[in-house]
């Protein structure tokens, strides 16, 4: 086995790892030596897009954040677009409302990985919603549930005009077409309608709401919530090993997901993972952690296996992370 | 472009309460998913990478801030019960009813999970004081240390959504090893499952739950045990198989009830009482032949008739001519290969009886015996004698016969074990445990709640932050799960992973 510190000519011909040490700023990528330059261009494209987006300080809205069985979840669509905007993508938990009975494509809420969390709350952007069980006293409540049934009648009142002038349009179509009929009879019929039309309560339609109503709406009361984000104890060192490599990663442009079917920490995509492949599985570990041989052979077949490179990233002393790219190359 | 986004938002921030001339379009709504396209490589800032992008964002947003809309008549009504943690049903089950749910005080109620997975599917509108819950509600009362977490309920929307049958697991509710053992019949599963759903501890209520599956002699069986259910399962534990077998069966045979399958022998008292009150011991079998009609010798082709003393009064069997019988069964004389035989003579030599051995049998008292063993034992001392005159002995005299199997199970310094060696004997620990029963989708048509069979596995969940599960804990949830697989759900935040223990022997290529 060899080991090469210098960046090895790639080749797809397997055999050996390169080590590559990557701590100069930008990422390079091994085996695509033309591409280094696109990158470096298009980071400082996102990072100009970032600041742009950064507002001056209080007119930013905080993202509110629930918190279910302790997991932060985004409920309000807005939220969710916000997030995304500053590159964050979570992962979403729950079923599709268009079709709710597959796995390939969830729906709200959104669960943040504790990493984004904590890097939302450093930079004062969200806040903690109220639990669910702060609901006011009695008489508000009687007052909200005779709201409800208002709405609910009036809704049914509007749903079942505009069912009615559906039926209408529909008939006088359906009469209008074929051509040679009196104009006495469409009116017949049209009245025939007014008169015999109803709307049944059960035709209604209803809607399940995703995210709670209430106090949020206003955003007002989402800049006073920004102020009471919990501290939330997040364990150990390792979670600040890789919270280090997720906020460097992500200020250089990158979006990350969670990587635990890649055997990983996180994947690092190019740009908004809707869009582009993953480049690499980052791996965090510290500066100082001795690496089992064996452990850095089976990250780097698994790597080239899912077409994917190995960052293995430790955060320095100087606040820097450096990255060693892990790949298989050819000696011939 | 911020600044168009801010007013975008001032506009109608939050408004996610669709307005009653939405909420009618939405009924013209479209239930297809967008696809999505082939994935770029590299962002290379070309305006067309960037149309395609925003393209698949709106698209992604579209169906992410889709809010759920359903004719009223297409709902089921739920009201959250918070002191029992489950939902009660107002209006009459779905078709939902037939895999998910249960019946206490006469009421059709729902599990958190069940109901939050209903609401999400948009079958089920749950209330809580008046006022209906959002699906944000849901996951932050449903689920909680007290009922399931976050996690778990990933684990059961998930093989919902795939379209499996999920039940929450109870230990208490499976047969004990030693009933499986026995192959009892499970007949304390309702009682078991009314015992896990607390409501419902009156038995005649909890009969209309069971229906008339069960006949009356078993509802009566509920009754005397439903309030003791527990001190009767440990009574058919392995400790009093005596006193328990004598119970039931004295209650339950005339009614039909076969406790005992009939490959598993009962122990020799049983056999010999149950011998005596058929009263079939006036028969000696050594005395009663059976004809041999394969038999290669040649028999007369007529059987003479049975001794009427065997038959019962007012039968009488004449002689039978077989001639016609031997004709339908297969005489052909089994050809053995070499390979058989020697499989055959090592079944005999292993199957070695002193009572076989010539020599032997012609002893007529024990002297003559030990003077026959002496005269072996000095026949044997053509080995060498020293090998075994200290204190390690060769494991293998080389005069007698072994097969290679056998010799290599005698030197094999680690057994091999199995997952469930030793399992019995390991006090449970609490870190893991088996949450979720899982029937496969295929077995939703003719699925029963009161009797669900065997599940396909059993569900365990974890997250990738925990530990993996020791032996220890593998082979404690293997033993309680019987012969059904334990399979691990390994939650990712958004990804869950599922991975399953086997058993692997290890093949011998050693012949026989």
């Amino acid at each position: 086995m060899f080991f090469s510190l210098d960046p090895a000519p790639p080749s797809r011909r397997t055999g050996f790892i390169s080590l590559t040490s990557l701590s100069c700023a930008p990422l390079a990528f091994p085996s695509f030596s033309s591409l280094p330059a696109q990158l470096m261009r298009c980071l400082r494209g996102l990072q100009l897009l970032l600041a742009m987006d950064d507002c001056p300080e209080g007119t930013r809205v905080a993202v509110g954040v629930s918190l279910c069985d302790s997991a932060p979840l985004l409920w309000r669509h807005q939220d969710l677009r916000q997030v995304r905007s500053e590159g964050l993508v979570g992962a979403l938990l729950g079923s599709l409302p268009r079709t709710p009975r597959q796995n390939g494509r969830l729906g709200r809420p959104l669960l943040l990985l504790p990493e984004e969390e904590r890097l939302l709350s450093e930079q004062g952007a969200a806040a903690a919603l109220p639990a669910a069980e702060q609901d006011g006293g009695r008489a508000d409540l009687r007052l909200q549930v005779e709201q409800y049934e208002v709405e609910q009648q009036s809704s049914h009142e509007e749903q079942s005009i505009l069912a009615l002038e559906d039926r209408k349009s529909a008939l006088v179509r359906a009469m209008s077409s074929p051509g040679a009929q009196s104009d006495e009879a469409l009116w017949g019929r049209l009245e025939a309608l007014d008169q015999s039309f109803t709307f049944p309560r059960s035709a209604l339609a209803v809607q399940l709401s995703t995210a709670r109503s209430g106090l949020s709406y206003c955003p007002e009361s989402r800049a006073f919530l920004q102020a009471d984000w919990p501290i939330r104890t997040q364990g150990g060192s390792r979670r600040e090993v890789t919270y280090q490599v997720f906020r460097d990663l992500r200020g250089r442009g990158f979006y990350l997901t969670s990587a635990g079917k890649f055997g990983g920490d996180f994947l690092v995509y190019p740009g908004d993972p809707l869009r582009f492949h993953a480049h690499f599985i980052a791996i965090c570990l510290p500066l100082e952690e001795c690496l089992c041989l064996l452990d850095v052979l089976a990250v780097a077949r698994l790597g080239s296996n899912v077409k994917k490179t190995v960052l293995l990233c430790s955060p320095g002393t100087d606040g820097t992370v450096r990255y060693t790219s892990l790949q298989w190359s050819g000696m011939v | 472009m911020a600044d168009q986004n801010k007013t975008d938002t001032a506009g109608k921030l939050y408004n996610e309460i669709l307005s009653p001339s939405e909420l009618f379009a939405a009924r013209s709504r479209s239930h297809k998913i967008p696809v999505r396209g082939q994935k770029d490589f590299f962002p290379n800032d070309s305006d067309e990478q960037r149309q395609r992008l925003e393209q698949s964002l709106n698209e992604h947003w579209s169906l992410v801030s889709e809010e759920r809309v359903e004719r009223l008549g297409n709902l089921v009504k739920g009201i959250w019960i918070p002191s029992d943690q489950i939902v009660e049903l107002q209006s009459p089950a779905g078709k939902f009813w037939q895999t998910m749910g249960f019946s206490a005080n006469a009421k059709q109620c729902l599990l958190p999970e069940e109901a939050l997975y209903l609401m999400e599917c948009g079958n089920l509108q749950v209330f809580y004081r008046d006022l209906p819950l959002s699906i944000q509600d849901g996951y932050e009362r449903f689920l909680s240390s007290k009922t399931i977490s976050l996690q778990q309920y990933q684990v059961f929307g998930h093989l919902k959504r795939l379209g499996y049958v999920v039940n929450r697991f109870n230990p208490s509710s499976e047969p004990s090893p030693y009933m499986r053992q026995l192959n009892l019949p499970q007949s304390r599963d309702s009682a078991g499952r009314q015992l896990k759903r607390k409501r419902s501890t009156s038995p005649t209520l909890s009969s209309s739950h069971t229906k008339a599956r069960e006949s009356h002699t078993e509802r009566m069986e509920e009754d005397e045990c439903s309030h003791e259910g527990e001190k009767k399962s440990t009574q058919a534990s392995p400790e009093t198989p005596g006193v328990s077998t004598a119970t039931t069966r004295s209650a339950d045979e005339g009614k039909g009830r076969n406790w005992w399958m009939t490959d598993v022998l009962p122990e020799p008292g049983h056999r010999s009482d149950h011998s005596l009150s058929s009263g079939s011991s006036r028969w000696d079998f050594r005395s009663i032949v059976f004809p041999d009609l394969g038999s290669r010798e040649q028999l007369s082709s007529c059987l003479a008739s049975p001794d009427p003393s065997l038959l019962p009064e007012a039968l009488a069997v004449g002689a039978c001519d077989f001639a016609l019988w031997r004709q339908r069964i297969n005489l052909r004389k089994v050809n053995m290969s070499s390979k058989d035989w020697k499989r055959e003579e090592d079944k005999l030599r292993r199957g070695w009886d002193v009572n076989k051995d010539e020599e032997v049998r012609r002893c007529r008292n024990w002297t003559e015996y030990m003077e026959l063993m002496s005269r072996r034992e000095a026949k044997r001392k053509g080995r060498p004698a020293h090998l075994w005159n200290r204190e390690v002995t060769p494991l293998h005299d080389p005069r007698e016969p072994i097969s290679t199997g056998e010799l290599l199970e005698k030197i094999s310094v680690i057994k091999p074990t199995n997952l469930l060696e030793g399992a019995s004997r390991l006090k449970g620990g609490d870190e893991w445990r088996i949450c979720f029963n899982v029937y496969q989708a295929d077995t939703v048509a003719d699925f029963k709640k009161s009797n669900p069979g065997k599940p396909y596995a059993r569900m365990c969940v974890c997250s990738f932050d925990g530990p993996v599960p020791d032996l220890r804990a593998i082979k404690l949830l293997t033993f309680q799960s019987g012969d059904i697989p334990v399979v691990f759900a390994v939650v990712d935040y958004g990804d869950i992973s599922f991975y399953t223990f086997k058993d692997f022997q290890l093949p011998l290529d050693v012949f026989p």
